[in-house]
Order: C-alpha cells, then structure tokens, then sequence
C-alpha cells in the first residue's frame, strides 16, 4: 500500500490486516533496545493478565504460598464458587438487554437527526450542532443527581427502560456528532439522482444513505455498545436493585464480597471478562477502528 | 441540501432532541436549581449560595480538587508513553501487530476487573511486591494503596495503565497517515532515531497530540470514579478523594443532594471552560481537512 | 369517610387479633378470616437488605412472604437492595411519593433520618404492644415514645480471640483481658510467641467505626452522651473522648496489629483470625459460623473488647439487631402490619436460625436449645442479655462514618494522626455536618434527650 492510499484511509491501515509493509528500514536505533521498550510495555499489560488467569487455578492455600507462581495442581473449584455466589448470566444478561437497547435507540433516533443536521437547511443549525458536540465531554456525574430524582418519580429506577433511556441519551450527541460527519461525506449526486427518482427524504435516509454508511455506523455501534457495556455509575445509582445488576456492578460487588478469597474473586473477573476479550481478539479492527474514530472526532 | 418542507427537519430532529433535552436539558438546569437548596428527597427550601459556602470550606472537597489536578501529571506521561510505542510499532518492530493487540487490550478491559485486579495485586503482601521482593528491590515493596503517600500515585499508575493504549493506537493512526517522505529525508540527512522524533515526528503529530492532551485532562478531571470508587473508595483517610466521588457520597450516602449539585455544577462548568480548546482544535483539524 | 371508618375497624381489628393472639402465644390466623377476605388481591412491595451479611435470608424472605400469600391472597413484591444505596433509595423513594410499604432499616440514625423527615410510620398502635417489646428493635429505634422497626435478627458486635494461641503464649485461655493493662499484657506476650495479636482491615474503613463503637463505648455513660458529642454540646477534643483513638495509635506503633491493615478489607481482615493468622479479631454476629469454621469452633473465645474505660458502659457486651419497619405513605399499613406479624410465629422465627445461622431477636425464641456452645454463648451474652449497651456508632450519621470514624482510624494506621488529632478531626466534622444539616439538628437534640432517660 502506497503512503497516499495510507493517508487516504487511514483508520483502514491502523486496523490493517498484515501488508506488504513500509519500505525496509535501516537499523538505526538497535532492534534490541526497541523490543526491549515493547517487551517491557508488553509485560506490564500482561503480569495483571497472567494474574486474573493463574490465580483462579490455584487453591487458597497455594495462593498465599505463592502469588504468581504457576500452581502445582490445577484446582478448577474457584469457577464453581464463582458461579455460585455470582449472578454472572443475569448480570451479562443485563447489560446485553441494556446496551443493545440503548445503541439501537440512539442510533435510530440519532440516524434521523443527523440526517437532518447535514442534508437539510434550518434555522439553528449550526448552534445545534455546536451544542451537541459541547454534550459529548460533559461527564454523566453532573446529570446524574436530577435524573436519579426523575427516575425516581417516574417510577423508573431499575427499569430497563429507565436505564435505557438515559444510556441512549448519554450516547446522543456522539452518534448525531459522528452521524452527522459522515452523511456530509456522501456525494450529493447519489442523492440527486435518488431524487429524480421520486425518492422521498424518508427513502433517500434509509435507502441510500444508511446502507452507505455500514462503516460508520459499525464504529459507533462498537463505541456506544463499549461504553454502555463498561459504564459503572450510571447503573450503579439508577439500577439499585439486585436483580438489576449490570455486569460492571455485579463485578465490583462481587469483587468486594470475595475480597478476602481472591482465587475466587479471580475466578470471576475471568469469567466476566473472557467474552469481551474474544470478541475484541476477532473484532479488533472495529474496536481500534471505532475507538480512535470516535476519539479524533469526539 | 435536500429541499424540503420547513418544518420537515423539526421532525426528524424531534426524537434525538427530546431525548437530549430528557437526559442533558433538564438535569443541567436542574442542578444550578438543587445547589442552592437544601435538598431533602427531592426539594427543599431556597439557601443561596449557603451550599457553595460550604464545599469551599470543606478541606475533603478541597483535597479532591487537589487530588484531580494532581492527576493532571499523567497527562504528560500518557502522550509520551503513546508516542514512543506508536513510533516504535510505526517502524515495523518484529511482531508489532502482536504488541498493539496486546498495548490496546487494557482499554477494552472492564475498569472494575482492574480495579479488582490491581487492589489484589498491589496489596502489602500481594503479587506486585512478592515479584519485587524476589528480584531484590524488596525495599521498593511498599503499601501501594494502603499509604496514603503512595494511593493517589498507585490509582495515576493504574489510569496510565487502562488508557495508554488507546493513545498508542490513536498516534499511530495518524502516524500512518503521514507523509513517510518527510520522515525519509531526515533520515537521508543522517539525523539519529531521537533527532527524527523530536525535529520530525512530534512536529508532526501536534495536531493528535493537542487532541488527546485535552481528551485526556478531561479524563483525568471527571472520569476516573469507577478506579476510585472499585480500588479505594476515596481512601485511606481521603488520600484519594475526587470530584466524582464528592458528588456521589454527598449524593447517595450523605443524603445532600444539594451540596452535590453545587459540586456538579462547579464541575460542570470545568468542562465547559475546557472545551473551549477542544472546539479550537476541533475547528481548525476541519479546516485542515482532518478526520 | 367510609374509607375511615373502615380502616379504624380494620386497625381495631387487629389490635383485638393481635391482643388475642399474643395471649394464646402464636400469632396465626387461619386463611378464611375477614381480615385475608378484606386484605386479598392487595399488592405490597418490601425493600430489604441482609442477605450479604448473613447468606440464606433471601431464602427465608421468599418462604415468609409465599406463606403470607398463601394465608391471605395479598401478593408481596420483594426486593433485595444494593448495600450503597439502601437509605439514599428509600428516602428518595418517599421524597417521589413512591416508597415501598415495607422497608429494611439499619438501626439508629440510618432509620432517625427517615423518621425525621416523615417518611417511616410509628409501629405503636399497628403492632401489639407484646410483640413491639418480644421483637425489641433496641433503644435507638424509639424517638418520642414511638417504636419504628421491628426487630429481625441480631448483628451484635463481638471480638473473638483464638484460645490456642492463648494457651501458647502462657494466658488464661478460659479468660480473656477485661481491661487495657490486661490487654496490652496479653498482645505483648502474644507478640513474644511470633503471633499477631490482633487483625483487622481496614482498606475499606468500617473497621474503623466498629473500632469506635468498641473503644469509645467504654468511656460513656450512656448513648445520648455520645450524641451530645456530636450535636457539639460536649467536645472530641477532651481527652476522655479521644482517648480511644491515642490507644489504637499505642497498639499500632507496638507493633500488635496486622501490618498491612490499611491494605486490605474488613472482611479478609477478619478472615485472618479464622485462618490462625492473629490471636484476636472483631466481628459482627452473622460472621462467627465463618470463623468459627475456619479456625475450628473449639478454638475460638468470645470477648468484649477491654477497652478500659471509665464510663458505665465498660465492659458490657454490644447488642446491636436489624430490623424493618413500614412507609407512612403505605396504603396498605395494616396488612404490612400484619406481614411484620406474620414473620415472628414461633416456626419463622425459628427458620431465621435454620434458614441462615442468624440469631433471632425475639425474647420468645429460646437460644438455650442451640447446640453450637459458640453460638449459645453469643446468644447468651450478646443478645439476650439484658445487661448489653446499644452500638454508639449508630447514633452518628454517614458523613461522620465516612469522615471521621474511618479516616481517624486510617491515618492513625498510616502514621497521620495521632489520638489528639483524630479528636480535633472528629470535632470538625460534627461541626461540618451540623451546619450542613441544620434542619436536622433539633432532632438530634429531641433525640439526646430521649436517650438520656
């Protein structure tokens, strides 16, 4: 791939599967030391990695023997503790239901906005949209006081649709940001042509332009999807109840309740996070993608 | 631009913006309202600015405003640790792909799995310091988050760890979208691997950098409570106190609301004034075609 | 009006059945009555908390509420709460005019507050007399003459010291130090023999609180002069009321706690003792069958923590019990009464022991027949016993938990504070929370006055 088509696509290159690569360079600062560099970095992300996976294998005893050795005997009954004193099905089951409500209903409510943001003229157009982008960074902390009231008095606490509603308004303004981004870079001939047609504006959205917009919108559905699936205030304050867990509270509680058992408490960190890890190992090129997207824009 | 009827876009935006209006709109306005009351439930008589009064002379909220600026410090170390792995993986190193699916891997991690994780690990007698003291630095085997000297630096060094590789990805995309020519010709010119990062690559990657400098601050500033809230829950004895975790506490277990709100408001406004050159920078990456 | 009437019937109806049950000494009335035929197809929702403390409640809740369904066609909707937000949720909830009927309360100021501001309704007059006083739900759920919880099961405080180790370090395994002196002796020849005397975490803090609770205790005379301190009209900074906090300090620097204490939680702290890692530890009653497991039950000594004071309340065992109480927006007060009724017949009160190894606090249930010579004596001594004082760490609220009661502990451990500071700390949070909740303030001080009686 040549440095132009790079510079055309880059998030493509960044997720790229293997490529012929850059031109060969010289030596110039020793292999040795680089891979040192990276080996180190590597390292540090893995010994906690190593850690969540040695330690469910080892009985209690073989752990306060040893914290990082490998154990001796395999001991598998830390899963079946965890299983027992965690709900891990209802809390996966949880924050499925809620993230994927949340991304479908912005994403929808969101598609027909930023269709409006970028293919249609209106009064307030520019302020809207800078007010939105201005959403993105304010932390959900400062909402959260009033809508934990509101909810409350909308007997919506620990209701998925309470939840979802406010999950699918906290994502909003980066999906019409990032929606909104990338309809503009639809040519308008294609639509023209949709129009002689006799296309309504309904069929040109959903006919033309969200089909084109398949890449975008798979990096906003990973984000939006990450960010739900990883929020812990949120589900904390406005999912009190116990059957309501998401898997982020019921991990951290779990976590607390275990504390004094940590083979078990590893065992269930484990359990929580394998799921998410393979998906990441077989969909990096949309988590990477989708994240260094959404960042660069938002 | 579609011609359509005038009130057409209305409609489209209707959805999107009542939903904004239900989770942005109201609790913004709301919270200006609830931190001058004395909040009882769900309201309470008008106080003034008794509210404010009191967070500014309470020393916890002033240890947590100090506690997130002291954060501020990863911000530097996040965009130099991104940029040196990202030139590294840049240059091809063997096996490079290998280390970004592993560099970025913490980001994808559930901050409460590491927060669980890391609390384990970094315990007086737990794994970090059991490592330690068998390559012989058992003097640097300390109370990480049980000292109140070390908790704050312990919970910077777990963030940096969770967020780096995002920003090594994020250097690397625009790495690859540079003009390796410029970079070529340094080289040709004999400049050494430093010369070239410091007089080539980090000119270049500015507008990134700036970028995520900024994204980062806010990071730091108002997104860190589920570290707190998992490894220390503020403690010990306030030593990693935080804004997000003030507004909690006096929220949902002090049972003042309105002091909370006057806290989410003074936060509020932090970010406000923060994204100020977030908008510059944004403005000017779209003018220079950037995205 | 004839809503009135009818629910003035109703409560007189009650108060006769409850009256008349009490005498024949079971609380049960067959399927048929008026009452279920008024009371059937009603709906009702408990809000409740326990089964992180003592596993197997959950299980209880579901039985008790089944065979009140089952009794009287009223259908109960059950919800076990997260532990962080069970006031905040409660309160809120009645703020929006939406609180459940029934409602799990800790004791002391976490259900004060709810009483404060209107939200719990007084038991007196719902609930028999006899069964108010069979399920005392202790002193400090009384406010102007009116009962607001019903007790459940106990969660008294307790240390328990390991009598082996004991033995090995050349002490009286059969009785424990009573006082500071005999403490210090004990933690030094322990320490001599290579044991650590005491253990705890503190990582997360209630370790702190209960440390107050067992030390502070001591040197009062009564609960309401603990509020005294914290209403600002006695003072933290006297030595007698930061004295407690100068001999955590004395027994840190001696070397007689586990080192890593600020490492590590409550609970894994605790666990230390059941896994023979220290000779003494402070726990709450639901845990003793964990750590009496661990370490092997005929290992294991109960104690009161010598604190060495020089109030009346030295020396005495802390009673400490959970309980529940009902909404005064509840609709439906009577039938909830009747629910509360419906969990003390002699055979649910009996399977809150079965069910969950939790030790019942109704007068009527008799300990005497628990096998377990552990959990007799904790029976014995720590809920049964009318000598026992009330926990004073719950007579303050959650700021000065969070604020004084942990944080003096964790920096004292951290080598921040030492006694006297811990005092002018405790001082300024009291004076930090009166000015921030000055509404509540009478109340409190209506409340000291109670206590002091």
């Amino acid at each position: 791939m040549s440095v132009r088509e790079m510079q055309a696509a880059p998030l493509e290159s960044v997720t790229g599967v293997a490529r012929a690569g850059a031109p060969r360079r010289r030596i110039d600062l020793s292999v040795v030391v680089k891979q040192l560099v990276l080996l180190l970095a590597a390292m540090t992300v893995l010994l906690p990695a190593y850690f969540m996976v040695i330690t469910p294998l080892k009985t209690q005893e073989a752990y306060a023997l040893s914290k990082l050795g490998f154990p001796t005997q395999i001991y598998l009954g830390n899963f079946e503790t965890a299983l027992r004193g965690g709900r891990f099905f209802l809390w996966f089951g949880n924050s499925i239901i809620l993230s994927v409500g949340a991304v479908a209903l912005s994403t929808f409510f969101a598609a027909l906005g930023a269709f409006a943001t970028s293919r249609m003229n209106f009064r307030g157009r520019n302020v809207l949209l800078s007010v939105i982008s201005s959403l993105m960074v304010i932390p959900p902390v400062v909402m959260l006081i009033p809508l934990f009231l509101l909810l409350t008095r909308l007997k919506m606490t620990s209701t998925y649709p309470g939840a979802i509603l406010v999950y699918a308004g906290m994502l909003a303004p980066f999906s019409v940001y990032l929606l909104n981004n990338f309809f503009r870079t639809i040519p308008h001939e294609i639509i023209e042509s949709a129009l002689m047609d006799g296309a309504s504006p309904f069929d040109i959205l959903f006919r033309i332009m969200l089909p084109l917009s398949s890449p975008a919108m798979m990096t906003l559905i990973t984000v939006n999807m990450l960010w739900v699936w990883n929020d812990l205030l949120i589900a904390l304050v406005l999912l009190p109840e116990d059957g309501m867990r998401t898997l982020m509270v019921g991990i951290t509680v779990f976590g607390s309740r275990y504390n004094a058992d940590v083979p078990v408490s590893m065992a269930g960190m484990l359990m929580a996070s394998v799921p998410i890890f393979l998906i990441y190992l077989f969909g990096q090129r949309y988590f990477i993608r989708g994240l260094v997207a959404g960042a660069i824009k938002g | 631009m579609l011609r359509t009827k005038p009130w057409t876009p209305y409609l489209y935006l209707a959805p999107v913006s009542l939903l904004m209006l239900f989770v942005f709109g109201y609790p913004l306005a709301a919270i200006f309202d609830f931190s001058m009351r004395r909040i009882r439930g769900a309201s309470g008589p008008f106080i003034g600015l008794e509210n404010y009064r009191q967070i500014f002379k309470d020393d916890v909220f002033q240890q947590a405003i100090l506690h997130n600026a002291q954060l501020l410090l990863a911000v530097p170390i996040l965009v130099l640790v991104g940029i040196v792995l990202a030139v590294l993986l840049y240059e091809r190193v063997a096996g490079w792909r290998v280390y970004r699916t592993i560099l970025f891997a913490p980001f994808i991690i559930a901050i409460p799995v590491i927060g669980v994780v890391f609390s384990n690990m970094l315990s007086l007698n737990g794994a970090v310091n059991e490592l330690l003291r068998a390559i012989g630095l058992g003097f640097l085997a300390l109370d990480w988050l049980g000292s109140a000297q070390m908790a704050l630096w312990s919970v910077m060094a777990i963030i940096i760890w969770h967020e780096m590789g995002f920003g090594v990805v994020l250097f690397l995309a625009r790495l690859l979208s540079l003009n390796e020519e410029i970079q070529e010709a340094a080289r040709i010119d004999g400049a050494g691997w430093w010369q070239r990062l410091w007089y080539v690559t980090i000119p270049q990657l500015k507008d990134v950098t700036e970028f995520y400098a900024v994204v980062s601050v806010i990071t730091m500033l108002a997104w860190v409570f589920p570290f707190v809230y998992v490894m220390t829950r503020g403690g010990p004895g306030n030593a990693t106190q935080v804004m997000e975790l003030y507004i909690f506490n006096f929220a949902f277990r002090n049972s003042l609301p309105g002091i909370a709100s006057a806290v989410a408001v003074i936060l509020f406004l932090i970010t406000l004034a923060l994204m100020i050159p977030l908008f510059q920078l944004r403005a000017r990456a779209e003018m220079e075609g950037i995205e | 009006m004839s809503e009135k009437v009818l629910r003035i019937s109703r409560r007189d109806f009650i108060k006769l059945a409850a009256a008349s049950a009490a005498a024949a000494g079971v609380y049960y009335w067959p399927g048929s009555h008026p009452f279920a035929a008024r009371a059937a197809g009603e709906k009702l929702r408990m809000w409740w908390w326990g089964e992180q403390e003592a596993p197997g409640l959950e299980k209880w809740v579901k039985d008790s509420v089944a065979i009140f369904e089952k009794e009287t066609g009223v259908t109960i909707e059950v919800t076990l709460q997260d532990t962080t937000t069970v006031i905040s949720e409660f309160q809120t909830a009645s703020a929006a005019g939406n609180a459940p009927d029934i409602q799990f309360l800790w004791n002391g100021i976490y259900h004060m507050e709810s009483v404060w501001l209107g939200y719990l309704e007084p038991l007196n007059g719902l609930i028999s007399d006899e069964l108010l006083k069979e399920a005392d739900a202790t002193v400090l759920s009384i406010y102007q003459g009116k009962q607001y919880r019903l007790g459940w099961y106990a969660c008294s405080l307790i240390w328990l010291y390991n009598k082996e180790m004991f033995d090995k370090a050349g002490l009286n395994a059969d009785q424990p130090p009573t006082t500071w002196e005999g403490l210090l002796d004990a933690c030094d020849k322990l320490k001599s023999k290579g044991f650590t005397p005491i253990v705890g975490g503190l990582k997360d803090g209630p370790w702190g609180e209960w440390y107050m609770g067992h030390a502070l205790g001591p040197n009062l005379d009564t609960p309401a002069e603990a509020l005294k301190l914290f209403i600002g009209e006695l003072d933290w900074r006297e030595p007698r009321y930061y004295e407690h906090w100068t001999k955590l300090e004395q027994l840190w620097k001696a070397g007689y706690m586990n080192e890593d204490m600020n490492s590590i939680d409550l609970y894994p702290g605790m666990d230390y003792f059941g896994a023979g890692k220290g000779a003494m530890t402070a726990i709450v009653v639901p845990t003793l069958g964990k750590q009496a497991g661990m370490l092997g039950a005929e290992k294991v000594g109960l104690m009161v923590f010598p604190a060495g004071g020089k109030g009346k309340m030295n020396n005495k065992p802390i009673r400490d019990l959970q309980g529940l109480g009902i909404s005064s927006q509840s609709q439906h007060k009577e039938i909830a009464a009747k629910f509360l009724e419906s969990l003390h017949t002699p055979e649910r009160v009996q399977a809150i022991w079965t069910d969950s190894k939790a030790l019942p606090t109704d007068a009527s249930w008799d300990g005497n027949k628990i096998e377990d010579p552990l959990f007799r004596e904790a029976w014995k001594n720590w809920v049964a016993n009318p000598d026992s004082v009330p926990y004073i760490s719950n007579l303050m609220p959650v700021m000065f938990w969070t604020d004084a009661m942990f944080v003096n502990a964790q920096k004292i451990v951290a080598g921040e504070y030492n006694g006297e500071q811990a005092g002018e700390n405790a001082q300024a949070v009291a004076t930090k929370w009166r000015e921030q909740n000055p509404d509540l303030l009478e109340k409190y001080q209506i409340w000291a006055n109670d206590l002091a009686l």
